[in-house]
Parts: structure tokens; C-alpha cells; sequence
């Protein structure tokens, strides 16, 4: 057919468009200092490779289940994540009213999903190929060869389910858009309306302010009910204030994740606004922030019951809870529109600078707050000066 | 506030250079707008004029100049500058969750103001919005869309109101009741108004200054008296912003 590169050549036009626009500066900065740092990390993973090489080749727990169930896993999230991408754009706004049928718009998402895919699973084989190769693992072509088809079968299991359980958009969207005769009074009223007020409704796109419920929302709330009474529970048991206060501060922090969005700040309404960045960062950050320390409050108040003398360590978990959160709502303040880019850069990071920090002690730490200074600074300068 | 300023001016633009990703789209900008002013702002497709409206008001850093609103730099002073005007968003940049009330409360609760406090009438009404109020922007129409950013953008009564293109998706009644507010707005002598607008027949009877754009640049500008005497015969605006344009375009 010959739309079924249409999806692909918007992407490459978006990405492209994207490019042209940064300033030559910028772009230098990107690919030299992104190239020196992915350099730096390559041979820091070579080196660790390398002085472990001996455990990693006998450990059998690890080419069994291990490096494929991974290779598995970030197939899926990769075809789930690139699928949403290309229907997206199978689904906008000016495509809209083409004639093109919901088969004809899947069948072009699919052929951008895997021509997106195929330099992904081509990346996954180097790293795999190569990482053998460095810790002299026999059959390292193999390997790579084997990772192809483990990431491949993931990417394709997930982008195959979440295409074809694509809605047709074009349909849905105009159906009966007045069928909800509004004036209901939205459901976060008592804790939204505090200056900007409704920035938190706008930010969770929330119609009218009200909460649609969902099995996603009633899911995720009992999953992390469950998790903190049973964190609480071993805490009790066992008199020991560990795993509720971890729990506490793990699960404080996926809340505060998966409930803040700042894409409010990249928009005119507030940067033509008397409004300062700082103002409105911290009001967006506001429901989330009381959102993840409500789930924190329940197991902290366990791992206290639990071990009243070691009462130091859910404060601690406290305190972290807060340092971490602030650190992702700058993230996410600078990755404003795409939050899951937010949130796997944030994690990496603190990945990274926990691994580094094995090696150099706590000086990393200075690092990744730099890091996040400097995200703060280029979100604060992009929402004054766009 | 500087000694030096003019208590009447409300706009300030002096060498106004603004563009992206570091290429000017408008240069050489100087414009002074005092209160009582209705400033037309004309132009072609893409000679400039969302650009330098969007400098204006803060959206992209200026590239050269200076632009103060009300006394207040823009680039020192933001947040005071930014009370000096309020703008007309884009109707496609407007919070598509939020209902209509919602929204003119955000504004109200950020601008200090109740989220009825218009210069004198209420505008919902005028415009024909009580029917919408309630019900998520989402499910607007463009010119809906258009009346809730004007409603926004009066709210407080800010010194300076902007309006890039909103009057054209308006329906008649709706463009007609705006241009009554604007005109009472400037009489009072305490506001000035900039409307961009394609619409240059509209102009002669409702502005008391325009200014054409091409090529980024201030091509031809229009006081009172001379939009007075143009709006006296019909077309002959029209005529002269095309006598413009046809000479810029065989410049260019």
C-alpha cells in the first residue's frame, strides 16, 4: 500500500524538524559531551566486565533466566512504548480525516514500529555480543544472535497486543461529545483549588476536574495498599524497621513518579502569566508530594511500632523520600511532556550514581546534585524565555 | 518605576530583534504604545507578527532590544511586567481538561482578581458563554475556544490587552461585543489594546494606530488622523495595506 510508510515519515520529519531547530551550540554540547559520557560509560562497563568475568561466565542462574528474561522484558516495554508512538501518529489530529480505514492505520504503525525496531534489536545484539566477547564467554556471536531473537520476541509480543487492541481513535473520538450534561462538582475541589488553582487537574488532564475511575487507578491503588500493609506486617513480626521503611520510601517514591506531570509549564497560560517558575513548579508538585507521603505515612508508623528504638530510620526514610522526590519533580519539570523519558532518565541516574558511587565513595553524589541543578536551571530558563 | 518613563506609555519596544533557535523573524523593532492607543497589526503570512507578539510577552527571549510593559522590563522584571497585559491564548494552547470556569479561575487565582472581575460587564454573558461554562474546554468550537481566551485575557482589567488573531474565529454577535469592550476599554484612557488580525477592513473603524509587518520588519505605519482619513471613503484602507504589501513583495 502506499501509505504504509506515511507513520514512519512523520516520525523522521518530527525527529528531523526537531534537530533543525536546536541552536548549532546545543547540538554540539549533545553529541560531544552525550559521545564523551557514553565513552566514559563503556569503558567503566568493559573494565567492571572484565574483573568479574570469571563469576559472570559460571554464573548459570544468569544465561538461563537472568539476561533473557530481561532481554524479554525490555523488548516488551520497548514494542509497548514504540507501538503508542507510531498510533499516535497513525491517529493525528490531521490524519484524521483522511479516508483510511482502522486495518490501514494499524498496518502503518506496525511498519514504522518495526523499522523503529529493528535498530533497537540490532543494539541489544551488540551490547550482548560484545559483553560476552569482553568477559571471553564462549559463542559470543550466538549470543548476540540469541538476544536478536529474545528482545525481538518481546518487542513484537507487545507492539502486536497493543496494535491490534488500538480503538479506532477517528470513531471514539467524535462520539456523542455532549453525552455528560457537566455541573458535577469536580471530585478534587478541596485540594485543588489553592492558587493557580485547578493546576493539578489540568496537569493530570482530568475533565472538568473530575476523577475517572479506572481498573488502571483501582489496580494501582490496591497494589500499593497491598504492598504497604505487607511491608508493615514483616515489619511487625520480625520487630525490625526495615522493610516498612524501605517500603515506605520505594513506594513513596513510584507514587510521587507516577502522579507528577508538569507539561502545564511549557504552556502560554502560564509563562504569559504573573507567575514565576519556582511557584508554579512547586504548586504542580504539591498534590503528588501529599500523595506519596499519605503512602509513606502507613508503613513509616509500622517500621515505628515495629522498632520504637530505631525510630531514626523511617525519618531517615522520610527525608529521602523528599530529596528524591524533589530530584524527579526537576526531572520531570525538564522532561515536561514525556514523563516516562523522565522517569527512565531519572532511574538511570540514580543507577549510575549508586553504581559509581561503589567505586569512588559518596563524592557521586555531588555529581548527580549537579545534575539536577542543571536540569532546574535549563527548565527554569526554558519556561522564562522559551 | 524610572523618572524617565512616560506615565501614558504602557508599551515600550526599543530595537526589538526576536526570533528561534537563535535566526531573528523580526529585527529592528521600536514601538511605543500609550494608553488610550488601539494598536492594528497587520501583515502577511509569516512577515512576523506571532513573533513579535510572543516576545512581547515573554514566550521567547529577545534576541536585541529592550521591551518594557507598563514601566517594568520584561527580562528583569517578568512577573511585574507580566501583569501589565493580559493575552488572548492561542485557542489551541488553552487547558483542554479544565471547563471554562475552571480556567477563568486558574487565571483569576494567578492575576489576584475574582473570576467575574471584567472592565464593567460580564463578559461571559456578552459573549454568549454561560451555556459552556461548565463543560471541559475539550468540547469547545474554535470560536467558543476564542471567546473564553478574550474572557481570560480582560480578567483584573490588566493596562495592556493582546490579542493575536482572536477576533477572527468569533461569530458576529461575539466579534461585535468585543470590539465594544476594546473600544470602552481605550476610551476610559487608562488601557491600550494590540489586535493582530488578517481583517484589515476592521481596522480603520476600531483602531487608532496600525502598523504593517513584512519580512520581519516595520513596513508602513498609520496614525490616527491618517486612519481617520482612510476610513472615511471605503477601501481605501484596504488599498493602500495592498499598495503595501505588492510593493514589499516586489522589494523582497
Amino acid at each position: 500500500m502506499r501509505h504504509d510508510r506515511l507513520v514512519l515519515t512523520l516520525i523522521w520529519r518530527e525527529l528531523s524538524a526537531g534537530l533543525r531547530s536546536m541552536r548549532r551550540r546545543d547540538l554540539v554540547w549533545i553529541v560531544a559531551g552525550g559521545g564523551a559520557l557514553l565513552a566514559y560509560a563503556i569503558a567503566d562497563i568493559v573494565v567492571a566486565l572484565h574483573a568479574v568475568s570469571a563469576t559472570l561466565r559460571q554464573a548459570q542462574a544468569l544465561w538461563a533466566v537472568g539476561l533473557p528474561g530481561v532481554l524479554l522484558c525490555l523488548g516488551g516495554f520497548a514494542g509497548s512504548a514504540i507501538a503508542r508512538l507510531c498510533l499516535s501518529r497513525a491517529f493525528a489530529p490531521f490524519l484524521k480525516a483522511l479516508p483510511l480505514s482502522l486495518m490501514e492505520r494499524r498496518r502503518m504503525a506496525a511498519v514504522a514500529a518495526c523499522a523503529l525496531g529493528v535498530p533497537l534489536a540490532f543494539i541489544a545484539a551488540a551490547a550482548v555480543g560484545l559483553g560476552c566477547f569482553v568477559i571471553a564467554k564462549p559463542l559470543a556471536p550466538a549470543w548476540g544472535l540469541g538476544a536478536v531473537m529474545l528482545f525481538g520476541a518481546g518487542f513484537g509480543a507487545a507492539a502486536v497486543l497493543r496494535l491490534r487492541s488500538a480503538r479506532d481513535l477517528v470513531l471514539s473520538d467524535s462520539a456523542d461529545p455532549v453525552s455528560d450534561p457537566g455541573g458535577r462538582k469536580p471530585w478534587l475541589g478541596a485540594f485543588d483549588r489553592s492558587t493557580p488553582a485547578w493546576l493539578s487537574s489540568w496537569a493530570w488532564d482530568l475533565p472538568a476536574g473530575r476523577v475517572r475511575l479506572s481498573w488502571r487507578l483501582a489496580g494501582a491503588a490496591i497494589l500499593f495498599g497491598l504492598a504497604a500493609v505487607v511491608a508493615g506486617s514483616i515489619s511487625l513480626a520480625r520487630h525490625d524497621a526495615v522493610p516498612a521503611a524501605m517500603a515506605g520510601l520505594t513506594g513513596g517514591l513510584l507514587v510521587f513518579m507516577l502522579s507528577a506531570r508538569f507539561h502545564p509549564l511549557g504552556s502560554p497560560v502560564l509563562r504569559t502569566a504573573p507567575l514565576g517558575f519556582v511557584r508554579a513548579w512547586l504548586r504542580l508538585a504539591r498534590l503528588p508530594l501529599q500523595l506519596s507521603l499519605a503512602f509513606f505515612l502507613l508503613p513509616a508508623g509500622a517500621a515505628l511500632a515495629a522498632e520504637p528504638s530505631a525510630w531514626a530510620m523511617p525519618l531517615a526514610s522520610g527525608f529521602w523520600l523528599l530529596a528524591l522526590n524533589g530530584a524527579y519533580a526537576v526531572f520531570a519539570a525538564y522532561f515536561m511532556t514525556a514523563p516516562f523519558v523522565a522517569a527512565l532518565t531519572f532511574l538511570s541516574a540514580i543507577a549510575y550514581a549508586s553504581y559509581e558511587t561503589l567505586e569512588y565513595g559518596r563524592t557521586v553524589l555531588i555529581g548527580f546534585a549537579a545534575l539536577v541543578l542543571f536540569l532546574w536551571h535549563q527548565a527554569q530558563r526554558r519556561y522564562r524565555h522559551g | 518605576m524610572d523618572s524617565s518613563i512616560d506615565p501614558a506609555e504602557i508599551l515600550a519596544v526599543r530595537g526589538l530583534s526576536a526570533g528561534y533557535a537563535g535566526r531573528a523573524v523580526v529585527s529592528g523593532i521600536d514601538l511605543s504604545l500609550d494608553r488610550g492607543d488601539i494598536l492594528g497589526l497587520l501583515g502577511a503570512n509569516g512577515s512576523g507578527k506571532s513573533t513579535l507578539l510572543r516576545a512581547i510577552t515573554g514566550q521567547i527571549r529577545p534576541l536585541g532590544g529592550t521591551v518594557a510593559i507598563d514601566g517594568a522590563d520584561l527580562v528583569r522584571a517578568p512577573e511585574r511586567a507580566k501583569s501589565g497585559f493580559g493575552l488572548a491564548v492561542d485557542p489551541f494552547d488553552l487547558p483542554a481538561a479544565l471547563s471554562g470556569r475552571q480556567y477563568l479561575q486558574l487565571v483569576a487565582s494567578i492575576r489576584g482578581c475574582a473570576e467575574d472581575d471584567w472592565p464593567g460587564v460580564d463578559v461571559t454573558d456578552r459573549l454568549g458563554l454561560n451555556r459552556w461554562i461548565e463543560r471541559p474546554i475539550a468540547e469547545y468550537s474554535l470560536g467558543t475556544r476564542a471567546k473564553i481566551a478574550i474572557a481570560a485575557a480582560l480578567l483584573g482589567t490588566p493596562p495592556l490587552l493582546i490579542l493575536d488573531e482572536s477576533l477572527n474565529g468569533l461569530d458576529p454577535l461575539a466579534a461585535f461585543e468585543v470590539k465594544r469592550i476594546i473600544l470602552a476599554l481605550a476610551s476610559n484612557g487608562r488601557h491600550a489594546v494590540i489586535i493582530s488580525t488578517h481583517v484589515v477592513e476592521a481596522v480603520p473603524g476600531l483602531c487608532n494606530r496600525a502598523i504593517l509587518l513584512a519580512d520581519g520588519r516595520m513596513a508602513r505605519a498609520w496614525h490616527a488622523r491618517q486612519l481617520a482619513e482612510a476610513g472615511q471613503m471605503p477601501g481605501a484602507f484596504e488599498a493602500e495595506v495592498m499598495q503595501a504589501l505588492a510593493v514589499q513583495a516586489a522589494d523582497g
